[in-house]
């Protein structure tokens, strides 16, 4: 990919309004008695319809990042009291009009099922579910016991839908260890879809995968992402991965560096 | 599947033991009731007189069914291979007694109206043909407490005796009794057999302390009582220690019957007057004068209240009539407030057996309860193990928009789910068991020569095998809510889970 292009991308994703804004993100674990820093005041925004790498070395925060994106984690709250005074930002993660840090736990729960979709490197796919089942599985939890029951055809052909667009209608009543890495990578991704998110965070999604395989699941992403207009936050340590992004955001020792 | 057996289990023994000592108080509470009647007003010993008055009485109210005057002492009897042994006496109107209590059907030889599958397998002597028309003459004579004498021709006042109280009876394995001819040692050191069957041609000899009007001992009274029958309540200590001998016989010896009150004469005008006795025509002085008659007294008058009424109500209906009773009778019979307490229902008569029993389920159950609580912990620990197990899964719902309840739901719901599964099987395998527990008692004793319920030890024949369906549903609900506890505790570790850690967790 040219830098040209590279650069065009960049300039018609700013074009649109911010889907995603980062404020002042901290993040410290505790490992025993041992605080450990991870992210050090993160300011970032992803725009709609927008491809956004975030490159960086093993423990640089790449996940905790995508996590507190996805509601799954909170922030801390901001170490400097006086941010303000001191022209500091607050913390926030902000998603479309919602302030992601102020949200009942309810609501991040409804916020993960409804509008974020995640693939993870492992897959995580559910081993007692088969193919099909772990795809409708996102529907379910999304429209709750009895509301899946009324929309279940519903459910069931989009998850049908989207296997058969992966290449993998003939392996719906298969379970996950019959099938291979990048199929099993193919079924965490439309699980990922089956709720129709605006956003969808991918940890190292071809992290565990030949390059071969790698490849063809970042097609099937892109090619989502071009059909279904989706905002992509991709976590990768691959560099020549993350240049196929629109906009490549370096965490550095926990601090944005963006390329 | 683990945690499904365990509640299957649990729930089908706590079921079982439930049912079969239930079953078995039951029983042994219906055996209790069946010669006591409902009620007894009981004046033991000395007794008391005008009975006849009082079960009239008694009879004309609406709450009574009927009432019937008994004596009970206690005796030493002499058994045909001449052992002498300690006996309760019973002392009874035949008709009234049967009217009370169920004592016709504790006739034990009589034809079998309805054999059991167990009379066919032991061959029962009452079934031969060749016996009925005895056995139907043993019924009639036990019913009637009478026994043609054959040497005399005449028919005589007879006893009836329990069936384990000679030894004679031999308990088969299938609940028969085979009577047996016993040996008796003679005095030059042989011993002789003894050819008798009780019912045919027995007699026991009665010893009885008489006492008089206050209570004090007189003259000990023996008597040679002929046996019509022997009789089986399902009590073996009733069984073992009980014969019935017809009122009057009793009254009689315990100078409880009604006797002439005299007084003696000393006339200082005509010291040579005579009188002549009316049965013999002897001439003698004039040494007493009849003044008035003593009635015939009894210890105890049973009553049977009308079908459906409340052991309580007929009590307390008992008392008040025997004030009106005990007003008609002042100074003759024990006042009301002396018989306040002694009024006694079947349940106070037989207090301390079925308390004794009652405290042996109780401690059975408590027992059982204990050890299937333990069911709890197993699945706690198995839904533990299977939490940490699926820690990276509950992350990934978590990832998916499963809420915190939602994921517990999910937990207790599958809680619920094994312990629906596990306690409709193990309801139905405890149901099962219990209605085929002598089925199956049988065939271990055929398979494996093991036999736990052996009818020669215990009141009964067969196991109770009824299941209550009240005590089914409380087992059954139990063996839910333990699987929906033992479930929660995982339940909610896996709910409060920090879904990063649980997407970390290795």
């Amino acid at each position: 990919m040219s830098m040209q292009t590279q650069t065009n991308k960049a300039e018609s994703a700013v074009q649109t309004e911010p889907i995603l804004s980062v404020r002042g993100v901290h993040k410290t674990y505790k490992l025993g008695r041992v605080k450990v820093p991870v992210l050090h005041g993160v300011d970032m925004d992803v725009h709609q319809g927008e491809w956004v790498t975030i490159l960086g070395a093993s423990g640089s925060g790449k996940s905790t990042l995508l996590h507190l994106l996805g509601g799954l984690d909170r922030p801390d709250k901001n170490p400097d009291k006086n941010a303000d005074k001191n022209g500091g930002s607050q913390v926030s993660v902000q998603f479309e009009d919602r302030e992601l840090t102020r949200l009942s736990k309810r609501a991040l729960d409804r916020y993960r099922a409804d509008d974020v979709g995640f693939v993870f490197q492992f897959y995580h796919l559910l081993p007692e579910l088969s193919v099909l089942q772990n795809v409708t599985i996102g529907g379910m939890i999304k429209h709750g016991r009895f509301g899946y029951r009324s929309n279940r055809k519903e459910i069931v052909d989009r998850a049908s839908g989207l296997l058969d667009r992966f290449g993998l209608s003939h392996r719906l009543k298969h379970r996950p260890a019959e099938l291979s890495g990048g199929e099993r990578q193919r079924v965490a991704i439309a699980r990922a879809l089956i709720n129709e998110p605006s956003l969808l965070l991918a940890d190292e999604p071809t992290g565990n995968l030949d390059v071969k395989t790698g490849a063809s699941i970042l097609d099937v992403i892109i090619e989502l992402r071009r059909d279904a207009g989706l905002t992509l936050v991709m976590v990768t340590h691959d560099d020549r991965i993350a240049q196929q992004g629109d906009r490549v955001i370096r965490l550095v020792d926990g601090r944005v560096n963006e390329a | 599947m683990l945690a499904m057996a365990a509640v299957l289990l649990s729930v089908a023994t706590i079921l079982i033991t439930w049912s079969v000592m239930g079953g078995f108080l039951k029983t042994l509470i219906s055996s209790g009731r069946t010669l006591v009647g409902d009620v007894a007003i009981v004046w033991p010993n000395v007794g008391f007189a005008h009975y006849d008055d009082l079960i009239e009485r008694l009879e004309a109210d609406e709450l009574i069914d009927s009432a019937s005057p008994t004596i009970e002492t206690f005796g030493l009897i002499r058994l045909p291979d001449d052992r002498v042994e300690l006996i309760s006496i019973k002392g009874i109107e035949a008709s009234s007694y049967s009217d009370v209590t169920g004592f016709v059907d504790t006739m034990w030889w009589k034809p079998i109206d309805e054999p059991t599958p167990k009379d066919y397998e032991g061959d029962d002597i009452r079934l031969q043909p060749e016996n009925i028309s005895m056995f139907t003459d043993m019924e009639a004579s036990g019913i009637s407490m009478t026994r043609l004498n054959p040497s005399s021709g005449k028919v005589e006042a007879a006893g009836v005796l329990g069936i384990e109280v000679t030894g004679q009876n031999y308990r088969t394995k299938w609940g028969g009794y085979y009577p047996l001819a016993p040996n008796r040692a003679m005095p030059d050191g042989g011993v002789e057999r003894i050819e008798t069957f009780m019912p045919r041609d027995g007699e026991v000899e009665l010893t009885i302390l008489a006492l008089d009007s206050s209570g004090h001992p007189i003259d000990p009274v023996r008597r040679v009582i002929p046996i019509a029958n022997e009789f089986q309540s399902g009590l073996y200590e009733v069984d073992q220690g009980t014969i019935f001998v017809p009122l009057d016989i009793i009254q009689r010896m315990l100078r409880l019957d009604a006797a002439e009150r005299v007084e003696l004469v000393r006339d200082d005008q005509n010291p040579f007057e005579i009188v002549v006795d009316p049965e013999t025509g002897e001439i003698g002085p004039k040494m007493k004068e009849v003044i008035g008659v003593v009635p015939a007294r009894v210890t105890t008058v049973l009553v049977r209240g009308v079908d459906g009424a409340e052991l309580e109500a007929v009590r307390s209906r008992i008392r008040a009539v025997y004030a009106e009773f005990a007003d008609a009778h002042v100074g003759e019979v024990p006042s009301a407030f002396q018989m306040e307490n002694q009024i006694k229902t079947w349940e106070d008569l037989n207090r301390t057996m079925i308390s004794a029993v009652k405290k042996e389920t109780g401690l059975v159950l408590f027992i059982f309860g204990i050890v299937s609580f333990t069911t709890v912990f197993l699945v706690l620990a198995i839904f533990w193990s299977m939490a940490t197990e699926k820690t990276k899964d509950i992350g990934v719902l978590r990832a998916l928009g499963a809420s915190t309840p939602g994921i517990a739901w999910l937990w207790i719901r599958y809680g619920a789910s094994i312990g629906i599964v596990g306690s409709v099987t193990g309801t139905a395998v405890g149901y099962w068991v219990v209605l085929n527990i002598n089925s199956i008692h049988d065939w271990m004793g055929r398979t494996f020569g093991l036999v736990i319920w052996d009818p020669r030890q215990y009141y009964f024949v067969e196991i109770p095998s009824e299941v209550e369906p009240i005590k089914a549903a409380i087992v059954f609900v139990i063996g839910i809510l333990t699987c929906v506890v033992g479930a929660s505790i995982p339940a909610i570790h896996s709910a409060r889970m920090d879904p990063v850690k649980a997407l970390r967790f290795e």
